[in-house]
């Protein structure tokens, strides 16, 4: 590693312990909580996607499914979060691996479609199944701050620190992926399916360990999220929006590269948020009118996403 | 609940048909995202948003100058020609050779652009066409249909006549054909590929720039309103195959019936469950979908 | 070149916007006025609610901070007298209709924005998590139209409901089929229910189905639906075959134009439709498909047509279409009206810009029904926070004009029963 790297290392380190006391506002806090989970998330589906070349568009069925395994858990059997979280992440992968092994023989614009498909009957079932509420949702009754009830309201820091630890280990994880053999075979199938599979990597296999993996980081956020706003229901625990805002954020980032989702969630997300404020409450939209401009703006000037652009200045 | 029910015959036939006519105009809306991805390769995630539009200038053609939305198809075709062209000399033409994923979330801010400046211009409270000539119930066979809709399937079929003959029997046409076959090959004849993908766009625009007024005599209008479509039309266009204008036009007429089916037999709440699910199972068995090339 | 300018502008237009909301985020109240948070939704299928709301608070401002000659809270005079003639000034935001952004901004609201109390949110599972940071922090939080009953059963101490909930709306529907059972000598037996399927529509569903039951009802058809489907054919369909004597639909604007439509299309003849509010009460609805939705019942807490009983509605109806570009006042922005005045009201009489200080006079509100738009007997708490002064009535389309048709003492015209078909109409 060379020093200028290392260095940078430390100073994000540094920045990311002490960002909680930096940003003192409980918004600002709300804020990072947030860039922190969305990057993860992005990351997670650039594992798949970015790595491996298999553009997911419905993400937010491995999120719900994180959201609610933890939740119904709770709610139903006592069960602690913490469990509740490993038991999410254990659903979340034998989904993917159900909904991987057909539709990985799918390519391009099919395969996208399919999975918008699987995250729309997915969510479908959930809004009617009323096991687990159906379209009214689920609402986690308020416990005292406890790291065991995974439920903090005095304060921030401990969500700060958990979804930091998060995104931590799917960084890397990520890291290993992209220096170990499996990244060599991911990227071998994203560049060339049929070369891969003609030097005799099982590809459909790799497929599915990448999406095992995107998923189990995916389903950990959604039970972060449930234990973070004490609610959910279909409509916000899997929509396809969310889907796509995960995509979005690693693509503007820059996909395929380990820093890039979390510098497009670092972006984006504070973006829409604070054109949200300044001008949401108009009812005119203004806020979606800068946002679009500026998806579209980065796409013609910056196609291979906002890394590129870093690396560049980096290397200058 | 019980898991079937049997709708009655009348029921039946009334739903068969009404979903037969409402999936010729799925195809309609579909055509052009269609034509546009066999040219290129491009799915423009915008696609609902120019249904949107396209259904605005047949509102404000209405509103304004007393319009009829069946006067104000050339109008809308014409203006959601500018649109297509315009987005593709804009945007498209810039990240031709991107990734595909430069170019999902290009299209998509389009889409949010759009809809947000749909809002900001023009509120996002409900409009609609009071009372378009066609309006209210037909008896066909003894079963009550409704008229715009009829209407609206005819000129769907009109417009995939007309695109066929245009394909197939004008000069531009068949280099539009030979560019989406093999856009080197087209070039080296001296086809200037670019102006025929401008054209492809402006095309696809004007087949859901028509949708769009007919769409206005039997729905309502408002910003969001590309969303209630875009999706289908995606489903459509995948589950005929990418590319396959023939295609559009089958898998929407199935669409349509599928809806309608399960709604009565199984439950309106898993209609669309049913139509994703025959998508999933298709493609499973015809990657390329129903017909298309691989 | 070229481009590369065009890479270096976009950066630095990102920077200029970051900076700019970041220096707007930091601005404080000035000493004598009083701050509200309004939280409602801005953008999306939903957001010409946000806007009436957004508007008829403008008006409730001129009211509370102007003086008028008005039988309304606050109107006499200019500003809160009890707090020096302090104005109120609101902090409108746009939560999206996404529970976790509600929370957020509620967060932000009372922190950084120093709300002295929260006004919101129309969406159920908003409300929810955006009240939860109201009573963790310990600040006021009146809500004035969410109808999910399990919002005043959480135990709350800070939440408090202006509005009737689901399960006053359908009691009403149920009473009126029994008392038309009576007026009319039919018998109903049977009730299909039509619901968009968010929480709004499903819990609707879930009361009525509950109270069919318990009425002796039998639900012949229950269809949840995805709001903002391009086609109800199958649903009309459904209809059709079960032919339930009674309909309920709880459907928004958009589903109530297109049900609408497709039943003329279709020939579809209900006998009876008491539909939950929502589509049926959008002016858009009622102006354009007025004459066609003729005979459908809602129930709604507000009508137009007791103007003649209450002289305030034509005034303030006149204020509100100033603002809302000839938009008729409609029950969404009449119970907001009406909820945020008892919000300010209450400010007024605590005399205090302490939470529990407000806290304690909205638990001692006693409204009388002279000083609402609304036709409820008066607004009172009870100890979850439930006003129950509520009264809901029922509204008919007869010629394209709502009127009140139940409760009958307070009826403007005899019910219109059964509603006739599509080819006795032409």
């Amino acid at each position: 590693m060379r020093r200028s790297t290392l260095l940078l290392l430390g100073l994000l380190a540094v920045l990311a312990l002490a960002a909680p006391a930096l940003a003192r506002l409980p918004y600002h806090r709300d804020l990072v909580i947030k860039v922190l989970l969305f990057g993860m998330l992005a990351q997670a589906w650039n594992i798949l996607a970015g790595y491996c070349g298999q553009i997911s568009l419905g993400h937010a069925v491995f999120f719900g499914t994180g959201a609610y395994a933890s939740t119904v858990l709770q709610l139903q059997a006592g069960v602690s979060p913490w469990l509740g979280l490993l038991a999410g992440i254990v659903l979340a992968v034998l989904l993917s691996q159900v909904i991987g092994y057909p539709c990985f023989r799918l390519r391009g614009h099919y395969f996208a479609i399919a999975t918008i498909a699987v995250g729309e009957i997915v969510q479908t079932m959930a809004l009617n199944w009323e096991a687990i509420g159906a379209a009214r949702g689920l609402t986690l009754p308020l416990r005292p701050d406890s790291l065991l009830a995974f439920q903090f309201h005095r304060s921030k820091y401990p969500y700060y620190y958990i979804v930091l630890a998060f995104l931590l280990v799917c960084l890397a994880v990520s890291w290993w992926i992209e220096r170990s053999r499996l990244g060599y075979y991911f990227r071998a199938i994203r560049e060339d399916p049929e070369a891969a599979a003609s030097v005799g990597i099982p590809v459909t296999r790799y497929k599915l360990i990448a999406m095992a993996f995107s998923a189990a980081f995916v389903a950990a956020g959604g039970t972060f999220y449930a234990q973070y706003v004490l609610f959910l229901d279909p409509e916000s625990a899997m929509p396809l929006s969310l889907s796509i805002l995960i995509c979005l954020l690693a693509v503007v980032g820059g996909v395929g590269t380990l820093w890039g989702p979390v510098l497009g969630a670092a972006i984006l997300i504070p973006l829409s948020e604070l054109t949200r404020v300044q001008f949401g409450g108009t009812g005119r939209a203004v806020d979606l009118i800068i946002y679009g401009a500026l998806l579209t703006a980065v796409a013609v000037y910056q196609p291979a996403g906002l890394a590129g652009l870093l690396r560049r200045a980096w290397g200058r | 609940m019980d898991l079937l029910t049997i709708p009655p015959s009348d029921v039946l036939i009334q739903g068969i048909l009404s979903g037969i006519l409402m999936g010729f105009v799925y195809a309609l809306i579909a055509a052009g995202l269609s034509l546009i991805f066999g040219l290129m390769e491009i799915v423009n995630f915008a696609h609902g948003e120019f249904l949107m539009l396209g259904m605005y200038t047949a509102f404000w053609m209405y509103a304004l100058f007393a319009l009829d939305p069946l006067l104000s198809v050339p109008i809308c075709a014409l203006a959601l020609f500018g649109v297509g062209v315009l987005v593709y000399y804009g945007i498209i033409r810039r990240i031709l050779g991107g990734p595909m994923l430069a170019q999902i979330f290009a299209t998509f801010g389009l889409a949010i652009l759009l809809r947000a400046s749909a809002q900001f211009l023009w509120t996002p409270d409900f409009r609609q066409v009071g009372d378009a000539w066609v309006a209210g119930p037909v008896q066909l066979l003894g079963i009550s249909i409704g008229l715009p809709r009829v209407v609206a399937s005819l000129a769907s079929l009109a417009t995939f006549a007309g695109l066929y003959w245009f394909i197939t029997r004008t000069e531009t046409g068949v280099a539009l054909e030979a560019t989406a076959q093999d856009r080197q090959a087209a070039a080296l004849m001296g086809i200037n590929t670019d102006r025929m993908f401008a054209l492809g766009w402006g095309i696809g625009g004007a087949c859901v720039g028509v949708a769009g007024a007919f769409l206005t005599t039997f729905f309502y209008v408002f910003p969001d309103v590309g969303s209630t479509f875009g999706l289908l039309a995606y489903v459509t266009v995948a589950l005929g195959g990418f590319g396959s204008v023939p295609g559009a036009l089958v898998a929407g007429v199935i669409i349509g019936m599928l809806e309608v089916l399960a709604g009565l037999f199984i439950a309106p709440a898993f209609k669309y469950v049913a139509v994703f699910l025959l998508y999933l199972g298709v493609v499973l068995v015809r990657p390329q979908g129903l017909m298309g090339k691989f | 070149m070229i481009r590369r300018m065009g890479r270096r502008t976009a950066l630095e237009a990102l920077l200029a916007l970051l900076a700019l909301t970041a220096v707007g985020a930091c601005a404080r109240p000035p000493a004598n006025e009083v701050v509200i948070g309004v939280l409602y939704p801005m953008t999306g299928p939903v957001a010409q609610i946000g806007i009436d709301a957004k508007n008829v608070i403008d008006v409730a401002l001129d009211i509370i901070n102007n003086r008028h000659d008005l039988k309304l809270p606050l109107a006499a005079e200019a500003g809160l007298p009890r707090l020096g003639g302090a104005k109120v000034r609101v902090v409108v935001v746009d939560h999206q209709g996404k529970p976790d952004i509600g929370q957020a901004e509620a967060e932000r609201l009372i922190t950084q924005e120093k709300v002295h109390a929260l006004f919101g949110a129309y969406f159920s599972s908003v409300t929810n998590t955006a009240s939860q940071v109201a009573e963790r922090i310990g600040i006021p939080f009146v809500n004035a139209d969410s109808s999910s009953p399990a919002l005043t059963e959480r135990g709350f101490q800070w939440f408090f409901r202006t509005s009737p909930h689901d399960g006053h709306f359908s009691l009403v529907m149920f009473d009126f089929l029994k008392d038309l059972e009576k007026q009319k000598k039919v018998k109903f037996r049977t009730v299909g229910i039509l619901n968009e399927n968010t929480q709004f529509g499903s819990d609707s569903a879930k009361v009525q189905e509950e109270l069919a039951k318990k009425h002796g009802y039998r639900l012949v058809a229950k269809l949840p639906f995805k709001s903002g489907s391009p086609s109800l054919d199958a649903e009309i369909g459904r209809l059709k075959a079960a032919r339930p004597d009674v309909l309920l639909p709880s459907i928004y604007t958009s589903d109530a134009i297109l049900f609408t439509r497709t039943a003329k299309n279709l020939d579809y003849n209900p006998r009876l439709i008491v539909a939950q509010d929502a589509g049926y009460t959008d002016p858009k609805f009622v102006s354009e498909m007025g004459k066609e939705a003729e005979g459908a019942i809602t129930r709604a807490p507000f009508a137009m047509d007791l103007a003649g009983r209450k002289p305030l509605i034509p005034v303030v109806n006149e204020m509100f279409k100033k603002l809302s570009g000839g938009r008729d006042l409609s029950d969404v922005p009449a119970r907001v009206l009406t909820g945020f005045l008892v919000l300010a009201d209450a400010i007024n009489r605590a005399g205090s810009r302490e939470p529990a200080a407000i806290q304690k006079a909205l638990r001692e509100t006693n409204m009388p029904a002279e000083q609402l738009l609304m036709p409820w007997t008066g607004v009172r708490f009870d100890e979850k926070g439930q006003n129950t002064g509520v009264r809901a009535i029922l509204m008919q389309l007869q010629g394209g004009t709502y009127y009140t048709v139940y409760p009958f003492e307070l009826a403007a015209r005899d019910v219109l029963y059964p509603i006739p078909t599509w080819a006795k109409r032409k």
